[in-house]
């Protein structure tokens, strides 16, 4: 049964982060009677803890709900949730290519944002029907008026039909599900043509391989066709094809217009790309559909166990999460201070912590991540280039010719008053200004060109607590420029800690370094010597302090009672040197390793 | 259990005039005439007495009667407490009784009845010889107080100690010299030198906290400690453990208990019982077990503790210990390694360091044990 094209609609739910768009999905996914009640559960399509822990959704996902509209009619809507995060800009654009139109989510109190003004270009570059919504109008500072003008004058989206709404309690939602029958135009695509479907996110099931999330384009698929993924060029016979309701339901076939799952039985999720293209091994087409590329890491850090068993231990939790995760990159790194680890690529900071905080709560492994780090490209004389993603591979000044590094477009929404402010910390941070709009009165956008590697920094911190949380920040990448740049060492009793090394603008160096000195002084406890500890550049020393030796470690008395207290006193110093990482004989704790990121204090 | 016999009997008495400003023991400002005294003091005899007909107290070699501040409940009813323990044990002079007294509340009846009664070794809580240090640590009295009640006590008593607090913020380098000074002038047998440890939840604890006090100096700590050591060993005392100096003959026996693993039986509120047998050591505080410990961990605590004494520890101790604690002899080569331990005539004993930085040694023995 081929579903007639004219009742299907397939749109997303896109918004700046906070402002309730996994919320305003459950309430759907109630409204069309598609979960019971007694199902329903916060977040419903945040499927992994962590996601609904931290209310932010990382993984797309696709969910068919039936509605019968107040013309009598049931329309097959298919909800594409995506993530909310600029480091899944890629991901958030493949989703809307699978749609014909977007829900734009704003929060009545908050008004537009910068991923607001992001998510809203994605969508519009991608040719959809924008449904404006305002949501949380239930809040008492809500001002739905201010806001709409902030999306006419910000988005020059028309927002005298805005739907009004509220995610907490269900107000307007049908108006909405009202809105995307009536101005959402149903699918166009050519039922007869060879199938062309878009992978819009893939997943590893443990039971069933890779699954993929699909939207078909032309054409159709169907159980036991032997299909060919393009950019890949991998073949394998579709095990089952569905929808997600939101329980995976096996349908006979996907048709034209239509989202659903397919399972691949494919046991590598980097052979089912994102973006990519499914079409059939026979009487398939050769034209990919358009914008697929490949996804790279962004920002690299150092994993270390801190206790040298869990290295395996770590190799297999990255491996589980790569099968689900294309964009983690991994490869093994060596430290002299910190042992055994890998250098792992991430798109972001948001994906790096949520990383790290997966393998060390799902895999129970204690790690010592290292200050994050950007891909350097490093020419030496002569011309060879190096991707550089740790400060440990630099090579020697003298056979360095020059180094870029990654640049970003940064887009910065703040009220008026705060322009000062950003002005000063994105300066501070070798940010050059490129223009200013206003985009109304009370919302000014920034644009900054900023070096990748000072944003990874605490900036986004920085540049919240200097505009008393009122800046949004999204950015994408820029491209590659020169910069006069070293390698800045840090030797403890006079050996250089390779985990502590970093690379850093020249002009800003010394400045940098006699700052990490004295916040390393603060952090390292005394030892039972005395511990220098030096910021070098080559072997040229620019700062000093020492950690003195410990003089007096002892609890005086020591009576009856005092002995079982001085066992649990032993006891939490031995839990406490657990903590520490022994570089040599020095303990160092783990927070020395991201002081590196808090030294403009 | 079946149990070694305890040799060391300890008995609490939890009421001070007021809390002093360090003092994290179990203890509380009560006035004298309180009845809440007479009824712990009634239980505690009962217990005394209870114990006796057990026969837990046949084997008791010492006995110390600490608080809180004894000397605060009044001679009548440390007079009972006495004759109680005189009826249930054998208090004969070669056993070591010790009673806590503090300067505000020693009086001559006091000490001219508890030693009738067998009490034969005072610890005065003296802190310091400076007004300004004891109003700072919130001490209810006077160095001219301090001195008037060791006078009174020299009186009956011989085996006299006092207790010196150093590492005081505020406190200079030459007012605890002076402190030093006068109690080694003041001819008194022993003496307990404590650095100043902040303890949770005291009034000092809260006052580092706000601000208004600063946190104990390790260096300054150390100073004092090595400036006691040097003073008090040129006067003719031994230091024989970490924080206690006696002249020659008055080294406290009870605490020597505590160190050497000798079972201890504790009576009143929060007091600790160690019981033990080969298989097995325990602490018992307020009828909950706190500490209970393997045959590995046994070795490894008493080892501990012999590192807190000058004697230290033999060699052939060591290599007995070897087949509980199989690291033993890397651990100690390590610790002499990093100046904590020397090995002198055949004995493994703590360096200046291995005293000052103990929680360093103390940590590496007790790893031996899992």
């Amino acid at each position: 049964m081929t579903q007639d094209l004219s009742h299907i609609r397939n749109f997303s739910i896109i918004a700046h982060i906070d402002h309730g768009k996994s919320t305003l999905s459950d309430r759907i996914l109630e409204l069309t009677g598609t979960v019971a009640q007694r199902d329903m559960k916060e977040q419903l399509l945040d499927s992994m803890d962590i996601e609904r822990e931290r209310g932010i959704t990382i993984k797309s996902q696709a969910v068919r709900v039936n509605y019968t509209a107040d013309d009598g009619e049931t329309y097959q809507f298919n909800l594409i949730d995506t993530p909310g995060h600029v480091d899944f800009t890629y991901e958030v654009s493949r989703s809307l290519a699978a749609c014909e139109g977007a829900v734009l989510v704003v929060d009545a109190t908050q008004g537009v944002e910068a991923q607001t003004v992001a998510n809203a270009m994605l969508a519009m570059n991608a040719n959809l029907e924008i449904i404006p919504l305002i949501n949380k109008i239930d809040l008492p500072a809500a001002e739905p008026d201010r806001v709409k003008e902030e999306i006419e004058d910000g988005l020059a989206i028309p927002a005298d039909d805005a739907v009004l709404a509220s995610g907490k309690t269900g107000e307007g939602v049908h108006d909405l599900l009202e809105s995307v029958v009536y101005n959402i135009p149903a699918p166009q695509g050519d039922a007869d043509a060879p199938l062309r479907a878009l992978i819009f996110d893939s997943y590893f099931d443990a039971y069933r391989g890779v699954v993929a999330l699909i939207r078909v384009v032309d054409g159709s698929v169907k159980k036991g066709n032997h299909i060919r993924m393009l950019a890949t060029n991998t073949e394998t016979l579709v095990e089952e094809v569905g929808a997600r309701r939101p329980a995976e339901t096996p349908l006979p076939e996907l048709s034209t217009g239509e989202v659903g799952y397919l399972v691949t039985g494919l046991k590598d999720v980097s052979q089912v790309k994102v973006g990519d293209t499914i079409t059939l091994v026979q009487g398939g087409c050769s034209d990919p559909l358009p914008g697929y590329r490949e996804v790279k890491p962004m920002v690299y850090t150092g994993l270390f166990p801190i206790d040298g068993d869990q290295y395996e231990p770590l190799k297999e939790a990255l491996e589980k999460l790569s099968l689900n995760d294309p964009a983690l990159i991994w490869e093994p790194e060596t430290s002299h201070a910190l042992g055994f680890g890998f250098r792992v690529g991430f798109l972001g900071l948001l994906h790096m912590e949520v990383i790290k905080e997966r393998l060390e709560r799902e895999f129970g492994l204690d790690l010592l991540a290292t200050a994050p780090s950007v891909e350097y490209h490093v020419y030496r004389k002569g011309g060879e280039m190096i991707s550089l993603h740790s400060p440990q591979e630099m090579p020697d000044p003298g056979e360095i010719e020059r180094i870029e590094e990654p640049y970003l477009k940064a887009k910065i929404l703040i009220p008026p008053d705060y322009v000062g402010a950003v002005m000063d910390l994105t300066v501070q941070r070798r940010g050059t200004f490129v223009t200013m709009n206003y985009l109304s009165q009370t919302t000014v956008e920034m644009l900054w060109e900023i070096p990748l590697s000072e944003l990874i920094m605490d900036y986004f911190d920085k540049l919240k607590s200097n505009t008393k949380g009122y800046a949004s920040l999204d950015y994408e990448f820029d491209g590659y420029k020169e910069s006069n740049l070293v390698k800045l060492d840090i030797l403890l009793s006079g050996k250089p800690i390779d985990a502590l090394s970093f690379i850093v603008h020249k002009d800003k160096a010394y400045e940098r370094g006699r700052v990490l000195c004295e916040k390393l002084k603060e952090i390292i406890p005394r030892q039972m010597f005395e511990v220098p500890i030096q910021a070098a550049i080559g072997g040229r020393v620019l700062a000093r302090q020492t950690v003195k030796a410990k003089r007096k470690d002892v609890l005086a008395k020591c009576y009856g009672g005092d002995i079982t207290r001085k066992r649990k006193l032993l006891e939490k110093q031995k839990a406490g040197k657990k903590r520490m990482k022994a570089i040599g004989n020095v303990e160092v704790p783990q927070e020395a390793f991201m002081a590196i990121l808090k030294v403009d204090d | 259990m079946p149990h070694d016999p305890y040799q060391a009997l300890y008995l609490h008495i939890p009421f001070c005039v007021k809390r002093c400003s360090y003092c994290d023991f179990v203890t509380s400002a009560v006035p004298s005439d309180s009845p809440e005294i007479d009824s712990y003091i009634e239980d505690l005899c009962m217990q005394i007495r209870h114990k006796s007909k057990e026969g837990e107290l046949a084997d008791i070699k010492t006995v110390y009667i600490g608080g809180g501040t004894p000397t605060h409940i009044g001679l009548s009813r440390l007079s009972l407490l006495m004759y109680t323990l005189a009826l249930s044990m054998h208090l004969d002079s070669w056993v070591e009784c010790t009673m806590e007294a503090n300067p505000e509340s020693l009086t001559e009846n006091i000490v001219r009845d508890v030693f009738a009664l067998g009490v034969n070794r005072l610890s005065l809580g003296v802190q310091s010889f400076d007004d300004e240090v004891l109003r700072l640590l919130g001490r209810p009295h006077t160095a001219t107080k301090a001195i008037e009640a060791l006078r009174i006590a020299q009186e009956r008593f011989e085996n006299i100690s006092i207790d010196l607090m150093c590492g005081i913020p505020g406190q200079s380098t030459a007012t605890f010299r002076e402190s030093i000074e006068t109690a080694i002038d003041l001819g008194v047998q022993h003496i307990s030198v404590y650095p100043l440890t902040i303890e949770d939840h005291t009034p000092f604890a809260k006052m580092v906290l706000r601000g208004q006090m600063p946190d104990v100096d390790d260096d300054m700590e150390a100073e004092h400690m090595e400036l006691a050591a040097k003073l008090l060993q040129a006067a003719g005392y031994e230091r024989y453990e970490v924080a206690s100096y006696a002249k020659p003959g008055y080294q406290c026996k009870h605490s020597i208990a505590y160190w050497t693993g000798v079972p201890y039986l504790g009576l009143g509120k929060s007091a600790a019982t160690m019981t033990q047998n080969c298989d097995r050591r325990m602490r018992v505080k307020d009828g909950v077990v706190t500490d209970d410990l393997t045959p590995a961990q046994m070795r490894a605590e008493d080892l501990m503790l012999s590192m807190r004494m000058s004697a230290g520890v033999s060699e052939e101790h060591i290599a007995y210990s070897q087949e509980l604690l199989p690291n033993i002899i890397p651990c100690f080569n390590n610790l002499q390694k990093k100046g904590l331990v020397i090995l002198e005539e055949g004995r493994y004993k703590p360096t200046e360091l291995g005293w000052l930085c103990g929680n360093e040694l103390y940590g590496d023995i007790f790893d031996l044990a899992p």
